[in-house]
């Protein structure tokens, strides 16, 4: 066995380019997650039956269908019906979008159910609202409850990201398939992704632990 | 101020108002009691819609509650004050009180201000205004409640049991506040354990059990002369 470390010293900057788009199209998606996750948890949980149906479906549908199959959905089979080409950009980020939104939307509905319903009560009986109930006093609280399960929610993205490389999207492990392509370093190559990927999660995780922890503080 | 026509109350299948009628004036202390289990708490629920009736009408301050326009709208004139205080925990004190004159009365935020720094003031208060709920005592946290309920200015006060959380020595002085509002002329509606704040403050007395009225009358006749079985037994096992 021989181990080439000039390979590793030389692909490092490619793959640290690729770790980039990887935590782009990570933060992008978790934030388009976020805000359908948001609309949709609360829909889970509203008393107007259509809309929380409609809710259960999306969340049943994507939480019960394989990531990668969805990203197929998206780039080979949306243009079918569309008959336009999908950008890999736009195919990945609207993936891992609506794939994490149906993860937020569960850790939302359980982060507002958590709040104790004299919380509620109190708002509806001083005249406000259930929108403005919820707006004002159920998810402020709710959001300080969900921090930890969006951190792992987070992690877990940025390492599905990874199948985005199937579409030829080029985030850090396609970067690492295309200097295999060019070097068959794979020993080499794939070690060095997934350290790159631990040393991402793990600030991730120290990150959450600490916005944590401040919130619990005040 | 308050008028209730015929009320019925069930969950699932258990009926816990058996039709109730009564009708409190303006100004009027009636203090409601009764075993636990007897509808009382359900009872005070529906004078605001946080319990909704299974059949029977309710009118406050001639609002009808029917229709959530209609009780969004009369909600606004009757605070309420809870047995576990309902702060919201993440506001200041003078947030959780200044909150619903803002948004729902549209009052400016200096004005909403004053007013509270007032109210705090009228239940003792006025160094806690930056403090979080959960820095403040249990009976602060009740004073903190009622002067966030009568921030919105109401013509009516609930109380749900509003001592009966609360640590022994601190019972007094939130019934300090409650007898402060009631000599000011406050409608209100008590459901309590306090025999002696009943008989002090209450015009009236109200004896509730197995969801309906068993008695009512001047707190002062009903505790040495109760006409009922029934109030006689609940007297005999608390006094």
């Amino acid at each position: 066995m021989s181990f080439n470390m000039d390979l590793v010293v030389q692909s490092f900057p490619l793959l640290i380019l690729g770790a980039g788009i990887t935590i782009q199209i990570t933060a992008i998606s978790v934030f388009l997650g976020l805000i359908i996750g948001m609309f949709v948890g609360i829909a889970r949980i509203s008393h107007i039956k259509p809309l929380s149906i409609l809710a259960a479906i999306y969340t049943d549908f994507l939480r019960g269908t394989p990531l990668l199959v969805q990203i197929f959905l998206i780039y080979f089979a949306l243009p079918i019906i569309l008959d336009q080409r999908v950008d890999p950009f736009l195919a990945a980020i609207t993936a891992c979008g609506i794939n994490s939104g149906a993860y937020i939307a569960e850790i939302f509905r359980a982060g507002i159910q958590a709040i104790d319903s004299g919380q509620m009560e109190a708002g509806r009986s001083l005249g406000m609202t259930w929108t403005q109930t919820m707006r004002y006093i159920i998810i402020p609280q709710a959001f300080k409850n969900i921090i930890p399960p969006l951190g792992n929610e987070f992690i877990a993205l940025l390492k599905d990201s990874s199948l985005v490389s199937v579409i030829g999207f080029e985030e850090l492990t396609r970067r690492g398939q295309l200097i295999i392509a060019r070097t068959y370093g794979s020993l080499e190559i794939w070690l060095s992704v997934a350290l790159i990927y631990l040393v991402m999660t793990l600030a991730i995780s120290r990150l959450v632990a600490y916005m944590e922890k401040r919130l619990k503080t005040k | 101020m308050i008028d209730i026509k015929d009320l019925h109350k069930s969950f699932e299948d258990h009926e816990v108002l058996k039709g109730i009628d009564l009708h409190i004036n303006p100004q009027e202390v009636v203090v409601i009691i009764g075993p636990s289990g007897s509808g009382k708490s359900t009872l005070l629920r529906c004078m605001n819609m946080l319990e909704v009736p299974t059949s029977g009408e309710v009118v406050v301050d001639g609002i009808e509650l029917n229709g959530e326009a209609n009780i969004n709208k009369a909600r606004e004139e009757i605070g309420m004050v809870f047995q576990r205080f309902n702060l919201f925990p993440h506001m200041t004190v003078l947030q959780n009180i200044t909150l619903a004159p803002i948004k729902v009365r549209g009052m400016k935020k200096e004005d909403a201000e004053k007013i509270a720094q007032e109210l705090l003031a009228q239940v003792g208060l006025s160094d806690k205004a930056d403090a979080y709920p959960p820095q403040l005592s249990g009976g602060q946290q009740q004073r903190v409640a009622i002067a966030r309920a009568l921030a919105m200015q109401p013509k009516v006060m609930l109380f749900d049991e509003p001592t009966s959380a609360l640590d022994p020595e601190m019972v007094k002085e939130v019934l300090d506040v409650m007898k402060d509002l009631a000599n000011k002329g406050m409608t209100m509606a008590v459901v309590t354990h306090e025999m002696g704040f009943a008989r002090e403050v209450g015009d009236r007395l109200l004896f509730v059990d197995d969801g309906q009225i068993i008695e009512q009358g001047p707190p002062k006749e009903v505790f040495e002369n109760p006409r009922e079985e029934r109030t006689k037994l609940f007297f005999s096992k608390i006094l």
